[in-house]
């Protein structure tokens, strides 16, 4: 039995019919098309799936879509209009926080999210914001060291 | 000599950021790069395997009827489907499909294209399979006991590497021996014995493999996540019997491999799903899978190690018996016995050697390279051995290490007489960075100490190819058959290029990834793409630089000598304004391009007339030296060991991508924490992992990782890659566990004597009485 829902992603509304068991990383990378959130794990173990969902990270394989009926959801593709990088996605470049890059979408979405709710984190809770995301390349010193340099940005310009 | 210090976080001079950042960087950030499992056919189909249903069985019959009969399958493979030919590395004794027997869990027996995964799943599950079920053989020292049944009963039938030396269950067995250790050993002042266990474990890659196969008239396009496209070619071609001409293997962005996607795997089971279908066929594992699956982990190994000393701290002799598990199959793994020999010796002076190692079979999972393959097992054993015998004779173990450790001049275990090196600078430099000074004075709590351990690894020396081609806009493609995983040859390559032709490394692109386009190279393996590749890149530069000159001294009417290219022109030196840019010369639609290869570095010359088995790596070519040091903290309670401050110093040559150099390290180091105290495939008593996710195999997480400072120690080293660099992606990895573990029993005044070193087997350690085995 399919259901329809409509989904808000990165602010277009997508207006779909899926199955009641559909996660909402399958609906947004297969239905809707953005194929930026990444499955590695699907047991909500390494966070290469993290979305915003009405602005709180969430592992996208372990939630349904139907789940998301009505929500505001962001992924990566959206936190930037892929010109001007956002400078959490600048900062991962110039601070070594990308290698091989498929952890990177999820851990920009939760450091998105920690930085929207904690702008002057300390390196620890830095480290436990991102610590749902799992980073075989980077040693997460690269990750660490961005996110600190936009905090450190932003309090800059106050 | 020259020194480059990386801070730590929270240091009070931070790193200002870099200008050039990774060419694949916004496509990765911006989340509009594709890796494999990105991409979408239409009319693709999907694959899944059945895989064997016990570890040791012999197949008595497959019937394949109700699974075909699933509607939604269009496919339902298995042996009777593809020529009936063995693969494999140095010993061919795989087949794609199991036919008369399989040997480990993950075997595959049939494979299946449906409409949809859940269908073809179900179908997978639907073959049925008559076994006959053998015992397994889990045990890989066992397997060599001379009445232990073989597991390839056939096996003086396949193909093999003529130095191999096989014997039963023992697929390579080699020894090293210089001088006469057993005499030596008896004259020794001391004499210390230890016996260290290691559990396999894995690479884990964040991305789980995926592949796409589709065929145009008789040749077939893969598009793989591997780290080695060119061996994938080869599989494909091999197993399905083909020309090589007709294969094409395309590696969109690769999500981490670590050694794990190393070698053919899965390429020519997708392939010829799509052949019998006359469709796309997709692939993509499950995290499961890519636990079980492939014939690709870290090897478990046993390792006894003897050694006699002076009291004044002279290694007179080392003997060494170790026994690797190589599980199933082959693969690319069978110089493991040779590679762990060399470390079990080390980067030390050793009077006398004999050493010994098999590589036995099992119906395990195939062993074969994970970062550094075999490395930091034996040296975790090793370090932690010679904390032991520093402890025997009363020496601080970092003063064993002063006054043992090789430089120039010194004579390795098979006779290779190193060149310039800087192991003793990297032991200084880690101390420095460590404060090892103030442990000594006692400055550190009860429940925290230091550990220090050295190690080495080669550079692997082998052909490699690339095109340079300018472009009418004055930029420049690097063509070349080299692999990006995250190791950073995207941002390495263009730098060496770059500074050849008075460009910048922004102004190159890069082609590659694509067997159809770039010359043959080894792939993402060996830590070895600057040190080959950077070489033909650097090559096919300069005969570009020429064609320039030339160009521009035409052009300018000037001599080449009085030429120079600088900020993307040729131009007069000492008259920059009389000049012509690059584009100007690369627009006029005569093509400029350059390719190269350059001359193969050889191995330092050794005497391995005594060893057995010789495959070739006696001597390590422009070996690269590690030190690292941990201070670690550990809860006598619990037994849990939390790594508080690392210090990593690295001979890596010149570094020639400093932030790509610093990554490897920060990763290599995290890794190596991760399979010192937490990573192991746990297996029941057949051999099935009983661990194959990520709650359960546990990485480590940005809240678990120490600090961890870096210090290069940039040494001329000779026979070197471009510029004196040497490689870096898998040294560090060697010696983290050993340092962690020399750490762990400073606190609790014993070695752990398995790896890893859990909280579990901590705590028994600390609280076992003296003298009494765990």
């Amino acid at each position: 039995m399919a259901v329809d829902i409509t989904l808000s992603v990165n602010g277009v509304p997508y207006p779909l019919t899926v199955d009641p068991h559909a996660s909402l990383l399958h609906t947004v990378r297969g239905d809707v098309g953005l194929t930026g959130s990444k499955e590695g794990c699907d047991d909500s173990e390494c966070g290469a799936c993290m979305m915003l969902v009405d602005g709180r990270p969430v592992n996208a394989c372990s939630y349904l879509a139907v789940q998301a009926d009505g929500s505001d959801v962001t992924t990566v593709e959206g936190l930037s209009d892929g010109e001007t990088l956002a400078p959490l996605q600048e900062a991962f470049l110039t601070r070594g926080g990308v290698q091989c890059g498929f952890c990177t979408p999820g851990m920009l979405v939760s450091a998105t999210a920690l930085l929207d709710r904690t702008p002057n984190p300390s390196e620890d809770e830095i480290r436990t914001a991102v610590s749902g995301n799992l980073c075989r390349c980077t040693g997460y010193d690269g990750i660490v060291k961005a996110i600190a340099a936009v905090a450190a940005e932003r309090a800059a310009q106050g | 000599m020259s020194v480059i210090d990386t801070p730590a976080q929270g240091s009070s001079t931070p790193e200002r950021p870099r200008a050039f950042i990774r060419p694949d960087g916004k496509e990765k950030v911006t989340g509009l790069g594709r890796y494999t499992a990105d991409l979408t056919f239409t009319g693709q189909l999907h694959a899944a395997f059945r895989y064997a249903d016990h570890p040791h069985a012999r197949i008595v019959s497959i019937d394949t009827s109700r699974a075909k009969a699933l509607p939604g399958v269009f496919a339902v493979v298995t042996h009777e489907d593809v020529p009936d030919v063995r693969y494999g590395g140095m010993t061919q004794d795989r087949r794609l499909f199991a036919k008369e027997k399989v040997l480990w869990e993950g075997d595959v027996v049939a494979g299946v294209a449906a409409r949809t995964v859940e269908i073809a799943r179900q179908a997978a599950a639907l073959v049925e399979v008559e076994y006959e079920v053998l015992p397994a053989q889990p045990d890989y020292v066992a397997n060599m006991a001379p009445d232990a049944p073989v597991l390839h009963e056939g096996w003086a039938e396949y193909g093999a590497d003529e130095n191999l030396v096989r014997d039963g269950n023992v697929m390579s067995r080699y020894v090293i021996a210089k001088g006469d250790a057993d005499a030596a050993m008896a004259g020794a002042d001391v004499v210390v014995k230890s016996h260290y266990v290691s559990d396999a474990s894995q690479g884990v890659p964040i991305e789980p493999r995926a592949l796409v196969a589709q065929w145009t008239g008789d040749s077939v396009t893969v598009w793989s996540s591997t780290q080695v496209p060119f061996a994938a070619r080869s599989g494909v071609a091999h197993t399905l019997q083909i020309p090589e001409s007709k294969v094409r293997i395309v590696v969109p962005l690769l999500g981490g491999g670590f050694g794990s996607k190393c070698d053919f795997h899965f390429e020519a089971h997708v392939a010829i799903l799509a052949k019998v279908t006359r469709r796309p066929v997709r692939l993509v594992f499950t995290r499961k899978e890519e636990f079980v699956a492939p014939d690709h982990r870290r090897e478990g190994m046993d390792i006894e190690l003897e050694t006699g000393v002076t009291r004044d701290g002279r290694i007179v002799a080392r003997r060494g018996r170790m026994v690797l598990d190589k599980g199933a199959y082959t693969g690319e793994g069978g110089f493991f016995a040779q590679m762990a020999a060399m470390h079990a010796c080390g980067p030390y002076k050793l009077d006398t050697v004999r050493v010994e190692a098999f590589l036995n079979y099992s119906t395990n999972q195939p062993a074969a390279s994970i970062r550094a393959p075999t490395a930091p097992q034996a040296c975790w054993a090793l370090e932690q051995h010679l904390d032991e015998v520093a402890a025997a004779i009363g020496m601080d173990p970092v003063e064993l290490r002063r006054r043992t450790l090789v430089a120039e001049g010194d004579e390795g275990p098979a006779g290779q007489v190193f060149e310039k090196i800087g192991a003793k600078e990297t032991l200084e430099a880690a101390l420095e960075l460590i404060g090892y000074d103030a442990y000594l004075r006692g400055e550190l709590p009860d429940d925290e100490a230091v550990g220090v351990a050295c190690g080495w690894w080669p550079c692997f020396g082998v052909p490699s190819g690339a095109y340079v081609k300018l472009n009418g806009d004055g930029t420049a493609t690097i063509v070349t058959g080299a692999q990006e995983n995250g190791s950073g040859s995207v941002m390495g390559l263009p730098i060496l290029a770059a500074e050849i032709l008075g460009m910048s490394p922004s102004d190159f692109s890069i082609n590659y990834q694509d067997t159809d386009a770039g010359p043959w190279d080894m792939g993402s393996s060996g830590s070895q793409t600057t040190f080959n590749n950077g070489r033909a890149v650097v090559e096919a530069a300069q005969e570009v630089r020429a064609k320039l000159l030339a160009m521009g001294a035409e052009k300018l009417e000037a001599d080449v000598a009085d030429l120079e290219l600088a900020d993307g022109t040729v131009r007069v030196k000492g008259a920059p304004e009389t000049s012509v840019t690059i584009a100007d010369l690369a627009g006029t639609g005569e093509p400029i391009l350059g390719k190269g290869s350059g001359e193969v570095p050889e191995a330092a010359a050794s005497d391995a007339s005594a060893c057995v088995g010789s495959l070739g790596m006696e001597s390590f070519l422009a070996p690269q030296l590690i030190t690292h040091a941990a201070r670690v903290k550990v809860d006598r309670d619990t037994g849990v060991v939390r790594v508080l401050d690392f210090a990593a110093a690295h001979d890596s040559g010149v570094i020639v991508n400093k932030v790509g150099a610093d990554g490897q390290v920060y990763g290599g180091v995290m890794m190596g924490i991760g399979q010192a105290l937490t990573e192991a495939t746990w297996t029941d008593e057949e051999g099935r992992q009983k661990n194959p996710g990520l709650l359960d195999y546990k990485l480590q997480t940005a809240s678990d990782g120490p600090r961890i400072q870096i210090r290069w120690i940039e040494i001329e080293t000779p026979n070197a890659g471009p510029k004196g660099s040497k490689g870096v992606g898998e040294p560090p990895s060697v010696p983290t566990s050993g340092a962690v573990g020399n750490a762990i029993a400073k606190v609790i005044g014993r070695h752990v004597d398995q790896l890893p070193m859990t909280a579990e087997r901590v705590w028994l350690a600390a609280n076992s009485p003296a003298g009494e085995d765990q």
